[in-house]
Order: structure tokens, then sequence, then C-alpha cells
């Protein structure tokens, strides 16, 4: 158990003792984010669509005056993307490329997760584009699985547009 | 001196420093660049006294960060303008171009303490060379400067006289004191005050020029020289002095009793008539520091503020504003709920509160826009040097002329309209200047003139770019598109004259006969006008055969804020920017064809593509009922298109904000902003469309 535990900690860059997390849901599902990375949850509110943009990008929003990109977690982890409730919130995180907010079904809860609770995802699962899962904790009613901020971003965006594929 | 490319070199300063010294060796680099080639003919001692305390400047800043290279270089060009300055060599063409490239190299040295790597140039031969220019022949005036050049004398009053000599026969030493503080020094107050703490510290002061309350009071003389007696020796009162900052010379002299009793100084053989005034009289370096102090009050009331602080306001000034609007927005809101309650006073009181922050958040931001406003004179001054070059380069005659440095526009904007200039007054000089046999063959003075000409309309700022030279040639522009296989020969004589002048902005098409390395290879025009409608600007060019040309060149003053055209497409708000808009109009209006199974817009003489905006951004969602009920007609060059809309909602000043990198870089939008409701709406790019649709419509 405590290589395993090690090697958590290694992924995650940090002390594999507790992770401190915001536990969020996405359909029927419980995922985690570091709380360092989230700088704040807000309602859902208006957001532009950007056309032409990936499925899983729902477009900009305004968030006091700065214009943030705003993705769909749910689409984005081909989880059923249902219709938004009172419950839906955007979670706004920093990230290598600036302030993103995603939407997530529902908040549920800030924890401590003690690290022996955490399991590496190549012990369960063993999808190879699952970039960013980085553990799953094993909680006493049920299992959250941790995320990885910047696995879950793309690096940027593909604007390039196919002029061939547009003519044809 | 030995150098090794590409070897790390250590200066003694730190980023702060760095800044600073970045700052101040650009600015005097700058000017330089200016005035030397000003200098050539007509030396004003104010522009000698200008160019030698910029020299002068340069040299004391690298030689603090311990720059050897570059403190020995401007050393030597200090000199040669020194004997200029003093009349003993005129500033003839040699002596203008050695200084030249003496200044050359000195930006390739101070862009070294930038990279902090051994460039590998060598300055010992532009030394030699500007040591060689001293000792070629030179014009007549040197019995004059030999005179001129003056020491100084001071007179001591009796009492000082009688004190001095009681401390001479008790053993102690008299001194006089001459301290020089440099002409860049900030505060020549306080470090004058810091010298005579210093000599306080050192001995007695018995005299003072300027009188000591003059120094306490603050006068901000650079020269200052005093009477002291002390008991320590030359060397130690010089190197005690010296530690105050800027001093830049410490001269200590110990004086004999028979010195003391008249007047005391370098120069005896001229008499008192300076020393009579009370302050001493360097006949050289007080011209400095009188000029100098005139520039130093203007600069006193301005700061240099970073941009990037100035843009972290201008972003708070924003959100601001939106704020303002929001407010706004809950005021009409809650006046409608409070009417029935009948609260008319609250609401009013409200009322008038959000009228006055709107009217300071207003100001506020038009401040704050202006404060990132620079003269234009700052790309201005860099031309007169390329105009030089250029005109030598092209065995030329030609005469720069600049109007309205004064006018302001945004830094951004300064910071992208720099090259497009360059480039636009390159071609008119080597395109549109003729050579000097050949004006003089056409009756036209052999001296061409280029006027830069910069004003403000509105929220425009205009450059134009005038020369009397021979016009654009379209008669070559007509074969050259043919010969390029750009055009048919017939399109290409049936053009109008108006029609084929703008031909100079195709890609791939130089008319220079020969190519030079002024105008390169035709990647001019076409890109200058890219680089200037990608700014939301726009280029013209005016010819008249034989009489000259004129480039106008038309920005906005900012690039922060833009004026668009606001439309609505399938549920989103589009803001296209106005300078590519021509004119909108309502379906039922408009004159639509379909060819080969195009639609066209047919708008008095053009016919022009129909794109649907949100079909051709990518937006896949079903059209509404209200798709197409509005025409924008849009222009990026001389290609026209016309966009179909589903609403236009009126023109409006938008705040320009990246996408960022997630999302932005996406062909057809440029950035968001931010509307009065708080939502965002995507700005168009409409070069990027417009140039997209010709390539569909030519494949």
């Amino acid at each position: 158990m405590a290589t395993k535990i090690d090697s958590v900690a290694d992924v995650a860059g940090q002390p594999a003792a507790e992770e401190h997390v915001v536990i969020f849901q996405l359909a029927d599902e419980f995922y985690a984010l570091d709380i360092q990375a989230v700088q704040e949850i807000v309602r859902m509110q208006t957001i532009t669509s950007i056309p032409g943009s990936d499925f899983w990008v729902e477009g900009i929003t305004n968030l006091r005056g700065r214009v943030v990109p705003v993705i769909d977690l749910r689409k984005r982890c081909s989880v059923n993307a249902g219709e938004y409730t009172a419950e839906t919130r955007i979670v706004v995180v920093s990230s290598a490329g600036g302030m993103v907010g995603l939407i997530v079904d529902a908040v549920t809860e800030v924890m401590r997760i003690p690290g022996d609770q955490v399991e590496l995802p190549s012990s369960i699962v063993s999808v190879p584009e699952n970039t960013y899962l980085r553990g799953v904790a094993k909680l006493d009613d049920r299992l959250v699985s941790l995320m990885d901020l910047e696995g879950v971003l793309p690096a940027s965006a593909d604007g390039e547009f196919d002029f061939a594929a547009a003519a044809a | 001196m030995v150098t090794s490319k590409g070897q790390r070199l250590q200066f003694e300063l730190d980023d702060d420093d760095l800044k600073l010294f970045c700052e101040e060796t650009d600015e005097q680099i700058e000017l330089l660049d200016t005035c030397l080639v000003q200098l050539e003919g007509e030396p004003e001692p104010e522009l000698l006294q200008q160019i030698f305390r910029a020299a002068h400047t340069l040299k004391g800043s690298s030689a603090t960060i311990g720059h050897k290279k570059m403190a020995n270089l401007t050393h030597a060009m200090e000199t040669v303008l020194d004997a200029v300055r003093q009349g003993k060599r005129a500033p003839t063409s040699d002596v203008v171009d050695a200084l030249l490239a003496g200044l050359d190299a000195l930006r390739i040295l101070a862009n070294e303490v930038v990279t902090r790597v051994d460039s590998g140039i060598e300055t010992g031969g532009l030394e030699a060379d500007l040591h060689a220019v001293l000792e070629s022949p030179a014009p007549e005036k040197d019995s004059d400067a030999a005179t001129g050049k003056g020491g100084l004398t001071y007179a001591l009053s009796e009492a000082v006289q009688s004190a001095a000599h009681e401390s001479l026969a008790q053993g102690a030493a008299c001194f006089l004191v001459e301290v020089q503080i440099a002409l860049e020094c900030q505060l020549p107050s306080i470090r004058g005050f810091q010298v005579l703490q210093e000599l306080d510290a050192l001995g007695t002061p018995l005299q003072t020029w300027p009188d000591r309350e003059v120094i306490e009071a603050g006068a901000g003389e650079l020269s200052l020289a005093a009477v002291l007696i002390s008991r320590q020796s030359e060397e130690q009162l010089q190197a005690a002095v010296g530690v105050v900052s800027d001093v830049s010379r410490v001269s200590a002299k110990a004086l004999s009793a028979e010195q003391l009793s008249g007047p005391i100084g370098a120069a005896a053989g001229s008499p008192e008539a300076p020393a009579a005034q009370g302050r001493p009289q360097l006949s050289v370096v007080d011209n400095g520091a009188e000029a100098a102090k005139a520039p130093k009050r203007a600069a006193a009331q301005s700061v240099r503020i970073d941009v990037e602080r100035l843009d972290g306001l201008m972003n708070l000034v924003g959100e601001l504003v939106i704020d303002r609007t929001r407010l706004q927005q809950i005021r009409e809101q809650l006046a409608a709920v409070l009417k029935d309650a009948n609260l008319t006073e609250l609401t009013e009181n409200f009322e008038e509160t959000t009228a006055h922050l709107a009217r300071v958040t207003d100001e506020l931001q038009e401040q704050i826009m202006r404060s990132r406003m620079l003269p234009v004179r700052s790309v201005l001054t860099r031309l007169p040097r390329l105009v030089r070059d250029v005109a030598t380069k092209c065995g030329k005659k030609v005469d720069l002329l600049t109007a309205g440095e004064e006018t302001e526009l945004d830094r951004s904007v300064i910071e992208e309209i720099s090259d497009p200039l360059v480039h636009i007054l390159r071609n008119a000089v080597d395109h549109g200047i003729e050579p000097p046999e050949e004006r003089r063959a056409l009756g036209k003075p052999e001296t061409g003139t280029v006027t830069v000409t910069a004003w403000n309309q509105e929220t425009y700022i205009y450059l134009s770019v005038k020369d009397d030279g021979k016009g654009i040639d379209t008669r070559r522009l007509r074969q050259k598109v043919v010969e390029k296989g750009l055009m048919s020969r017939e399109a290409a004589e049936a053009a109008s004259e108006e029609q084929a002048i703008q031909w100079i902005f195709l890609p791939g098409l130089s008319t220079a006969e020969k190519l030079t390395d002024v105008s390169g290879r035709g990647v001019g025009m076409d890109i200058v006008r890219t680089n200037i409608e990608r700014l939301n600007g726009q280029i013209t060019v005016y010819s008249t055969p034989g009489v000259g040309s004129e480039v106008v060149v038309q920005l906005p003053l900012t690039l922060a804020t833009t004026k668009a055209l606001m439309v609505m497409a399938r549920g989103t708000v589009y803001a296209i920017p106005l300078v590519s808009v021509t004119e909108a109009l309502g379906d039922h209006e408009a004159d639509i064809h379909s060819v080969n199974g195009m639609k066209m817009l047919r708008l008095r003489s053009r016919l022009l593509p129909m794109m649907d905006l949100a079909s051709v951004l990518g937006d896949t969602r079903p059209k509404n009922i209200d798709a197409g009920r509005f025409l924008v007609a849009a222009r990026h060059g001389d290609r026209h298109v016309a966009f179909t809309v589903d609403r236009l909602l009126g023109e409006q000043d938008v705040v320009v904000k990246s996408l960022g990198d997630l999302v932005g870089g996406r062909r057809g939008i440029t950035g968001a902003t931010i509307l009065g409701d708080g939502t965002l709406g995507l700005i168009v790019d409409t070069p990027s469309l417009v140039n997209e649709q010709a390539l569909l419509v030519t494949a």
C-alpha cells in the first residue's frame, strides 16, 4: 500500500498524506478537483457560444468584466449531459492557460481525503485517453474520481480552419 | 580590447536599474539619431548642446554599469562633439558619418546589456575613425575657442581672506574645492546640499559659490566651489566629496598664502568679471547646465508608468463601466417596482447617484485612455535618419519635413505604426523622388521633399506621407499586372487611373526598375495594407503623374476600443468593426440575384457575394425565421462582401477583450466585448472572412 501512495503523490505533485478537494457531481458520478485550483463557484449564467468550437466548449461568459471560456465538463468527460437545473454550477478554475469555467451538475462539498483512501487509476480502469484521471478515492459511501486539471483542459483550442474541407 | 562573440557579459546593475538604463539609453540614442542628421550644415549652439548632453549622458550611464566598450566609444564621440561645439571642427558630412557609424555601434552595445551576450562588435576601428576625423583639416576657429575656453576665478571677501590666512598660520591647509555635478543628475539641489554637508564634515568651508544659503535653498547649481580649511590631504578631500552621487568631477587644490590674496582659480589671465557675479562661471559646462534645466523642469511634471499597470487600470475601469451600465438597468427596474409603492424620493436619490457614477466613470475611462497616449513624435524622430540613409543609397537629394508631432495616439498603436510608416517612407524616397539630374531636367528643384504629417480627426489619427516626385507609374503597373499573370491585358488596359493606382497594394508587385536593398522585392505595400487593416485602419493612396504621390493612413486612436455595428445572428450578438462596414440595409430594399448558384447583392455598380454571417463562422444551429432579414455590406481593401444577419442593433463603442488561449485564435473572430446587459458579443474579423470568400470564389 505504501508504494502505491507514493506514486500517487508523484502524479499529484503534492504530499500524499491528504488531498484537500472540492467534490462535484457529473450526472451520477462524483469527481474532485484540488481546492487550490478552484477560484470560485458561481451559479449558471448566460454563456455566449462561439460558433465552430469543439462540442464540449460551451462558449464564453462574463465574470465581472473578464471574458472566461466555459467548458461543459459533462460533455468533456462523456457523461450524460442533461438539462441545466437549479443545482448546476460553473466551477471557475485557474489553469496554466488562464481562467476557465467548468459546468458541473452540482457542487456537493469540500473535504480532505486521507491519502490511504486513494487508488491509482491504472488499477481500476485502463482507458488510455483518460489523461485527466489521477486517482480514485474510496470513501465510505461512494467513489470519487480525482481529476487532473491540466489533463482535462486541452493545451489550446484548435482554431485552424480547413479551407479545402470548407470549399469541397 | 579582446572580444569573444557570444560570451556572457556581466554588468553592474539589477533588474530595476536595467529598465532605467534601457529607457535612458534608448531615449538618448533616439535623440542623437535625430539631431546628428540635423547637425550637418547648420550647427546651432542649442542643437550642439543637446547632442553633447546626450552623448555625455550615455557615457556616464555606460561607465556606471561597467560597460567599458560603450563608455570608450561614447567618449570618442564626445571628444569629436566637443571639438565641434567649440568650433574647432566644422560638422561636415565625414564628421556626421563617423558619428552615425558610432551611434549604430552604440545601439548594438546597449543591447548587450539586455542580452548579456557579447555581440562581438569591435569599437577600436570606430574610435580610430572618430579620432581621424578630429585630426583632419578643420576650419580656422581655433584661436577663438582657445580664449573662449576660459577657466574660472573666485573672489574672496576680506573676512574670508583673513580667516584663511589665520588658519594657514595655525598649520591647517586651505583648499579650493571645485565640484561638478553630472548634467544628467535628477536632483542637483539635493546633491549640492550633500556636497555641502560633506565639506562641513571635512573641515570649515569659509566661503562657497554659490552662497551657502543658495545651496541650502536648493538652487540646483551644477557647479559648486568652496574655500575650505581642512587638515585632510587633497586626495582625501577629493575621495570624500566624490562619494556623493552624481558628482562627476571633484578637484581640491591647496592654496598658498599669496594665492589667497588675489582672485583664485585656474585662469589667472581672465580677470574678475565672472567672479564679480559671485558664482563660478564655467563657460562651457554652464551653458549646458542652463539648457539642461529647461527640459528637466518639464520632466518633473511627468512620471514614467509601466504599461502593464496602465493596462491593469484600463481593465478595472472597463469593469466599472459595465457595473455602471448594470446599475442603470437595476435603477430602471427599481423605478418600475417602487413607483407603485410611492417611494419616488428614494428612486430619485438613486437615480442621481447612478447618474453621477456614470459621469465619473466616463471621465475616468477617458483620462486613463489619455494617459496611455503618446505624441507621435517618438515615431517621427526616427525618420530623418532613415530618409538620409535611403536617399544616400539611391543617390538622391531629399528633404524631410514633419508636422503634427504633437498628435497623440495610444501606445499600442504607436508600436504598430512604426514599421508600415518606415516602409511607406522608403517607397516615397526610393520610387517617388527622381534622381537630381532628372529633377533638374524637369525644372524641379534638385532636392526632393517628403512631408510626413500627423493629425487627429474625430476618433482617428491620420498619417500622411507626401512626396513631390514622379507619382505612381500606372503604365508600368498595367504592364506588371499582366506580366505577373494577375490580370488579363484587356482588364489591365480598361482599368481607370484610380483603379490602377490601387494595384500597388497587390501582393508580389514591385515597379522598381531594378531591385535595390532599399525597397526589396515587392513584398511591400500589400503587407503594409494588411498590417494596417489588422489594426482596423485604412490606407489610401493618391497620385498625380509628375507632381507626386501621397499615402494616407487612417488608424483608430486606440486598439483597446473600436466602433462597431452591432448585429444579431442566430441569437448571438456580433460586433462588426465600423471601418470595414460600408452600408447596412434591409432585404426588402436589396437587389439580390443568383449567379452560378451563388447569391449576389447588387449594390449600385458593384456585385457583392452574400454570406450568412453565422454560417460562415461555423454556427450550425438552425436558422430562425428572421435569418437574412438584413444585409451588411463590408469591405477589406477592394474586396466587398455582404453579410446576412437577423437584426441590426446599432452602432456602439466596444471594448475589445481577448478570448484567451483556450478558445481564441478562431478564424473570423478577433475577440469578445461585454454588452450593456453584461452578456458577451463576438467581434468579427472582417478581413479574414472577406479574404476567405475571395479564395472560395476563385477556387
